[in-house]
């Protein structure tokens, strides 16, 4: 019909060529993974890598390779790439560019559940507090608290309504734990505290394969969202006025976003910036709002900032492990930072 | 249907005994209108009328309180949300900037009840989003970012993903707020268009009467919890509803100029003017606004000027045409004069009907009224004792000079 020269239809997928872009990041994610696994305390080179791969056996070198650094460089690629995601689907459903994963108090949930098993384990007369024992008890926590919040999301009339409702459980979970936390003894708190800043370390095979599994199911559910996602970014209004059921879609919305970002705390700890910061990088690298393109953009880069991070909180003082969130954060803060001050992107 | 009207008028959206409001808190009542299908409805009414919640009643964003509404033949709560979407579209007055979307990418965003799972779009919805975008004169911004668009421009693209659903009904909310003189225009003009060529309903709130007046097939007044008048403009909007409608004490709408004007405070002195064939209808307004009170005659009560002149509460003394202007006429006239101040010749033509009101000047000199005059004097219409202008300006300071 219009074959008038000056109306071109535009690629619809913004201005860039999304194929390529995510060949570049998924090229530099398998190499930062790549690069985690060999270095460290033990530094395995390429070729050896390959052998290992192929070939267990029953060196030392195999066991580090098997049992440490595979399991916490895929933690840090699934617990990266979900993070993200979880924020990106919360910043476009809530249309807000400072919410993050933990804006509803899952974070807040866990923390608070972590800080009745570790800080007040003598007085329950657990002797030993297990890593087991504290990924149970943040998932109970985030659960608890992603089950309020999409009980609340199918009453409430709108979303900022069920933001504060969030934030404000987030600041109840955080009053009773900071009175356990005062009440607590100095090296239970310590231990805690380090907790709070989530450590990619540790991961058993069981864990990783649960957040395969699990995570995957919950992505595959993101991506089926992507429409209705796409429709949201006019606000619930709009939404509705297009044919979205709005009640059904926001706490599907809610949940998927709470149970990625639960799953991910209760194994990993409250890791800071991740999934606030990446959508916006992931926006501004692609540069579109289509979540089509977004979803598993965020995804991808969250995986290869995790991985990065890790890389510097392991090797920068290395033996002396840094606190993750502080490295997402100081190095993540100043990315954005630069990328808004020179796109001039409104967000 | 998308293309031609309909022969027969049928009713696209029908609201039988409706009630609208918030929380068994009601703000409209007994709402019973019908609407037919290609009409523009224009709803009117001063601000916390209830426009906003009647469109939104009839948008299904909120339930109604009592009462039903039929989409076509089908009641509108039965409609399933992605079939209703495909029938009404709806531009509201949400400020929303999506970063990073182009104006085209933005338009596709209304092709949602008709895509796929994933919103994959075809070359059919291309072409329907490029129809969108020429039908609201936007096909060259389709590249632009949405988010750096004036509000005009938005407007417009706002309007143009509405027509990306391809609906039937189109509510506005608002449609004109915040855009210049020139969007104002050409968005009503695009609504209208839509109107007529496509068929579509629309159903607007606004608040320009003089717009509304000419545009509108239907309009409905929404006053103190009712619609006190529904029907053509042209039979419901005169200067006593519309008086009425927006509580005016200083203002009035002209039925017949299809404008509004404003009344001064008549707090200065009182001013005859003499005028005709239009004129005097920049003098009045000026007059008006610098606070005098005004007379004029003698018209022909189908002068420009008189619409005006009533229009904004002058004193007019004026004749049905057919005849010269009768003794009766011409002795009214020379009081009005008498107890004016001042007097005004809005160069008014000699020649033609009004010539006798050449004598009326000659009066109001002999009367010892200052005179003003637009009119280069000269040869046998010469009055002496006139005190000739060139402009408004210099009116208006011999004004203060002589009757201060």
């Amino acid at each position: 019909m219009n074959q008038s020269p000056q109306v071109q239809p535009p690629i619809p997928y913004g201005q860039k060529h999304p194929l390529a872009l995510f060949v570049i990041l998924f090229l530099l994610m398998i190499s930062m993974v790549a690069v985690n696994i060999c270095t460290g305390s033990v530094t395995i080179s390429l070729s050896e890598l390959f052998h290992l791969i192929l070939r267990p056996d029953t060196t030392t070198e195999s066991f580090i390779l098997w049992k440490i650094r595979f399991p916490r460089a895929l933690a840090a690629v699934l617990c990266g790439g979900y993070l993200a995601v979880s924020g990106l689907l919360l910043q476009v459903y809530f249309r807000n560019p400072v919410v993050g994963p933990f804006i509803l108090g899952i974070s807040s949930g866990a923390t608070l559940m972590v800080s009745l098993v570790m800080l007040t384990s003598l007085t329950f007369q657990l002797r030993i507090i297990t890593p087991f024992t504290v990924t149970l008890a943040a998932m109970a926590g985030a659960c608890i608290v992603m089950t309020i919040v999409v009980a609340i999301a199918s009453r409430v009339k709108n979303g900022i309504t069920l933001l504060i409702i969030g934030l404000m459980m987030g600041y109840l979970c955080s009053a009773v734990t900071s009175v356990l936390t005062a009440l607590a003894e100095e090296e239970q708190v310590k231990g805690f505290i380090l907790w709070q800043l989530g450590s990619f370390s540790g991961f058993k095979w069981d864990e990783i394969s649960l957040l395969l599994l699990v995570g995957s199911l919950l992505l595959t559910g993101v991506f089926l969202l992507a429409k209705p996602l796409n429709g949201f970014l006019l606000g619930e209004e709009y939404a509705k006025s297009m044919g979205i059921n709005i009640r059904f879609f926001r706490m599907l919305i809610l949940f998927l976003a709470c149970a990625l970002a639960g799953m991910v705390t209760a194994m990993a700890g409250p890791v800071a910036f991740i999934g606030l910061a990446i959508p916006h990088m992931a926006r501004m690298i692609f540069s579109t709002s289509d979540n089509r393109i977004l979803i598993p953009g965020s995804f991808f880069l969250g995986a290869l900032v995790a991985s990065g991070c890790d890389f510097i909180a392991r090797s920068l003082l290395s033996p002396v492990e840094l606190p993750l969130s502080a490295i997402t954060a100081f190095f993540g803060a100043p990315v954005v930072i630069c990328l808004l001050m020179k796109r001039r992107v409104k967000l | 249907m998308k293309n031609s009207r309909p022969s027969t008028q049928t009713a696209a959206l029908t609201c039988h005994n409706l009630v609208v409001g918030y929380a068994e808190k009601p703000v409209i009542s007994n709402i019973n209108i019908s609407v037919e299908t290609g009409q523009f409805i224009t709803l009117l009414g001063p601000n916390g009328a209830g426009k906003t919640t009647l469109l939104r009643t009839l948008s299904r964003h909120q339930p109604p309180l009592a009462g039903s509404i039929r989409v076509g033949e089908q009641p509108l709560e039965q409609l399933r949300q992605a079939d209703l979407a495909k029938i009404m579209a709806v531009v509201l007055t949400d400020k929303i900037t999506p970063p990073l979307f182009t104006a085209f990418q933005f338009v596709a965003l209304g092709r949602y009840p008709h895509t796929g799972f994933l919103g994959r779009l075809t070359d059919k919805d291309k072409d329907v989003v490029l129809t969108a975008l020429a039908a609201v004169h936007a096909d060259d911004l389709s590249h632009r970012d949405f988010a750096d668009l004036s509000d005009g421009e938005r407007q417009k693209v706002l309007v143009a993903r509405a027509l990306a659903q391809e609906p039937q009904i189109l509510l506005l909310d608002e449609p004109t707020a915040h855009l210049d003189l020139k969007h104002r225009l050409e968005v009503m003009a695009i609504l209208r268009n839509l109107c007529r060529d496509k068929g579509i309903t629309v159903i607007a709130s606004l608040h320009d009467v003089d717009i509304a007046a000419k545009v509108s097939d239907r309009v409905a007044l929404v006053k103190d919890g009712a619609i006190t008048s529904w029907g053509s403009p042209e039979q419901i909007l005169t200067s006593e509803t519309v008086a009425v409608l927006y509580d005016f004490r200083t203002a009035c709408f002209s039925h017949h100029l299809g404008s509004i004007e404003i009344r001064g405070e008549q707090y200065r002195g009182r001013v005859f003017v003499v005028a005709g064939m239009g004129k005097g209808a920049s003098i009045y307004r000026m007059l008006a606004k610098r606070g005098y009170g005004i007379s004029t005659g003698m018209l022909l009560s189908n002068d420009l000027d008189c619409y005006v002149a009533s229009g904004l509460g002058a004193k007019c003394v004026s004749q049905s045409p057919g005849s010269t202007f009768t003794e009766e006429t011409r002795t009214m006239a020379l009081s009005e004069m008498e107890a004016s101040d001042m007097v005004i010749e809005a160069n008014h033509h000699t020649n033609g009907p009004y010539q006798e009101n050449q004598d009326l000047i000659r009066r109001a000199v002999q009367m010892g009224k200052p005179v003003f005059s637009f009119r280069t004097a000269s040869g046998r219409n010469k009055i002496n004792g006139i005190i000739t202008v060139t402009d408004n300006s210099e009116l208006f300071t011999a004004m203060e000079v002589h009757c201060p």
